[in-house]
């Protein structure tokens, strides 16, 4: 057989092509499940850390156990702040935003429809309230998740992701001494304002509305200020429609139904 | 018998020489890319070494199965499709079940398909012999690879980081006495300055590799 | 995000050799003198500028997750990004084919000077890793990525022409025998990238 004949090379390619595609997509739809548990873990590994809950050396499922147990309700909520609404997922559990969510939520308040948007709230049973940020960062998106404490105005904890910032620069933002820094700050000002927190150099002097920027990272850090202004400005009817009353039925057990 | 002495050298050959005399990054130079960028941590080493390892062997062995059959012109694109689909399954399955490494090591996994070691086996060896014969000299280069990664990843550990595999094995004494870890060893430029260090140690061994 | 900075950030900070040791296996190879390292140096940043913008648009309206959506809303959960190493390979290595017999034809001393390149950059994982680092970068257009094909471009052109001129110049110095050649090279490039890393600290 000619191996070199045109209409063999056409035939032997494609079928080889079909081939591989066949492979490919069974691997691909086999594995699936266990990626996106993957992913749903790791959201919820870092919903649990930035709320401080310790999880050193825990197997998936542990955090998963851990999550349900520390975690009363999800919320989502509009810009309008009245709207809440609790969401359960297909098991009756609260349900958990991946990260592909925000960034459809972020969009919403880059058009200035946040009035439209559905913005997770995960409620903690010890009061706490963990909202996720997220925003461009110099390559690519950057993401993380801000825990208050029950007076809905100081941050107990903070952590950050990203993509494909810069090693060693951008990149810190995921690294403790960043986002360390978040604890105890707070987004109103002395007049009770609403003023989100800022990250500048040298903000984090005496001001506990500021953080200190991470060096050498100057527009990875512009965009962690830019996505907490614009994420927690949307949160912030709902805070305030929810703290003269810090055990909110929302939040609390469902006993009051 | 076919099994004969020429046949049992030969196999021997196959085996040993890709570890240290005819090593893939060392003395062929091929492979370089990938490897070093992920050696700061012993554990990403690991992982890579392995998939290289496995992508190698599989795909000299489905080539090596093809290689009377493969049209010539189009030769190259077939090896790399075939490679590809190696390295996608590779990729797959790690996001599924090692989901921390795979994120670690992000697109240099992909990057296994650029990797000269894999295209360079199989347009060398597997394209003229048969394919359990391939498939041994495939696992035996990506292993002489993975050998090289680990050396250098356990070097940058040890003095970037003081542990192992994430372990602290430097004791808290030592710092206390004024140790500190080397932040230089972290920096991507030192892999290479010991890749050349290691370098100079096997051709000081085996006189007979050095360039003139 | 501004073009100037992208631009910058790519040929300095994030530099494909020093940085991401991309595409190493030729960068040693060729770079024994400044003439072949600036031919090789330029077939990679053209066929950069060339693949980047169509793996781009592949990326965005085939590959992603919910990518198909623009055919039909009904498309819009497909995900194939599991497909996306194979049809970026795919593009690059037809895309080389392609570039080749047109600069074979069209500019035969162009091809005399670049052709016997093309051939190797296929393989040259810089150009396979400029398309994933763009598809993980998540650019906002096509500019962008062009932008970004560009600068990676430049900056591995310029890592490759200093290394052909300091390798040019280190054949008259006595390097001790086993470290001669690629030993000493090796640590000649490790030197370099540190130096390129004073870069990291400008603010852009």
């Amino acid at each position: 057989m000619n191996t070199n004949s045109n209409v063999y090379t056409i035939i032997y390619t494609s079928v080889l092509v079909i081939v591989v595609a066949a492979i490919l997509a069974f691997a691909a739809t086999f594995l699936k499940p266990a990626q996106e548990a993957n992913v749903k873990v790791e959201t919820m590994s870092k919903i649990l850390a930035a709320a401080g809950v310790a999880q050193d050396n825990l197997s998936n499922d542990e955090i998963i156990a851990l999550f349900y147990n520390e975690v009363a309700a999800t919320l989502t909520v509009s810009a309008k702040g009245y709207d809440a609404e609790e969401v359960v997922d297909k098991d009756g559990k609260p349900q958990i935003f991946p990260v592909s969510y925000l960034k459809v939520q972020s969009s919403l308040i880059a058009k200035g429809q946040q009035d439209e948007g559905k913005f997770p709230v995960y409620c903690f049973n010890n009061g706490l309230k963990v909202v996720p940020i997220y925003g461009a960062g110099l390559w690519g998106p950057i993401w993380g998740y801000i825990a208050f404490a029950e007076d809905n105005a100081t941050v107990s904890g903070a952590i950050f992701d990203h993509k494909g910032e810069t090693p060693g620069l951008g990149a810190k933002i995921a690294e403790k001494p960043f986002y360390s820094q978040f604890a105890g700050k707070s987004i109103l000002d002395e007049a009770g304002e609403f003023v989100s927190i800022s990250v500048v150099k040298g903000g984090a002097n005496g001001s506990k509305n500021g953080v200190d920027a991470v060096s050498g990272g100057t527009i990875t850090s512009k965009a962690v200020d830019t996505s907490l202004r614009a994420w927690l400005g949307a949160y912030r009817n709902y805070f305030l429609a929810c703290t003269p009353m810090p055990l909110n039925e929302n939040v609390e057990e469902p006993s009051n139904e | 018998m076919w099994r004969n002495q020429a046949m049992s050298e030969n196999l021997k050959n196959v085996l040993l020489k890709p570890i240290f005399k005819g090593n893939p990054i060392s003395v062929l130079v091929l492979g370089i890319c990938s490897s070093l960028a992920v050696t700061v941590q012993l554990k990403g080493a690991l992982v890579m070494a392995l998939s290289v390892t496995i992508v190698t062997g599989l795909s000299s062995f489905v080539v090596s199965l093809m290689r009377k059959s493969i049209p010539n012109r189009v030769r190259i694109i077939v090896q790399l499709v075939v490679v590809a689909m190696m390295v996608i399954l590779v990729d797959q399955v790690l996001k599924a079940y090692a989901y921390s490494v795979s994120k670690s090591l992000s697109v240099y996994i992909g990057l296994i398909i650029t990797n000269c070691i894999v295209m360079g086996r199989i347009e060398a060896f597997a394209l003229g012999n048969k394919p359990g014969l391939s498939l041994l000299d495939g696992l035996a280069n990506g292993f002489g690879y993975g050998l090289i990664l680990v050396v250098v990843a356990i070097v940058r550990e040890i003095l970037g980081s003081g542990s192992i595999f994430g372990f602290q094995i430097i004791p808290q004494a030592v710092y206390n006495a004024g140790y500190m870890n080397n932040g230089l060893m972290i920096l991507p430029p030192f892999a290479l300055i010991l890749l050349g260090c290691i370098i100079w140690i096997q051709r000081s061994i085996q006189k007979d590799l050095q360039e003139e | 995000m501004e073009y100037i900075s992208l631009f910058v950030k790519s040929i300095f900070v994030d530099n494909m050799i020093f940085a991401y040791f991309l595409g190493m296996c030729s960068y040693l190879a060729v770079s024994k003198n400044v003439k072949t390292a600036t031919g090789l140096g330029v077939a990679v940043i053209f066929v950069l500028l060339v693949t980047l913008p169509i793996n781009y648009l592949l990326n965005k309206y085939l590959l992603q997750p919910g990518a198909l959506a623009w055919i039909n809303e009904s498309y819009a959960d497909v995900d194939l990004s599991f497909l996306s190493y194979i049809v970026f390979i795919a593009v690059i290595a037809a895309i080389v084919q392609i570039v080749e017999m047109v600069v074979e034809k069209f500019s035969p001393a162009l091809y005399s000077s670049l052709g016997i390149f093309l051939p190797l950059i296929a393989v040259n994982c810089a150009i396979l890793g400029g398309s994933l680092f763009m598809q993980e970068k998540e650019f906002i257009n096509v500019g962008e990525s062009a932008v970004y094909a560009l600068g990676s471009g430049l900056g591995w052109f310029l890592a490759i022409v200093a290394l052909a001129a300091i390798r040019e110049k280190m054949a008259y110095s006595h390097v001790p025998k086993a470290l001669k050649g690629l030993g000493i090279s090796f640590i000649t490039v490790g030197l370099m990238g540190i130096a390129f890393m004073t870069f990291m600290g400008i603010t852009l």
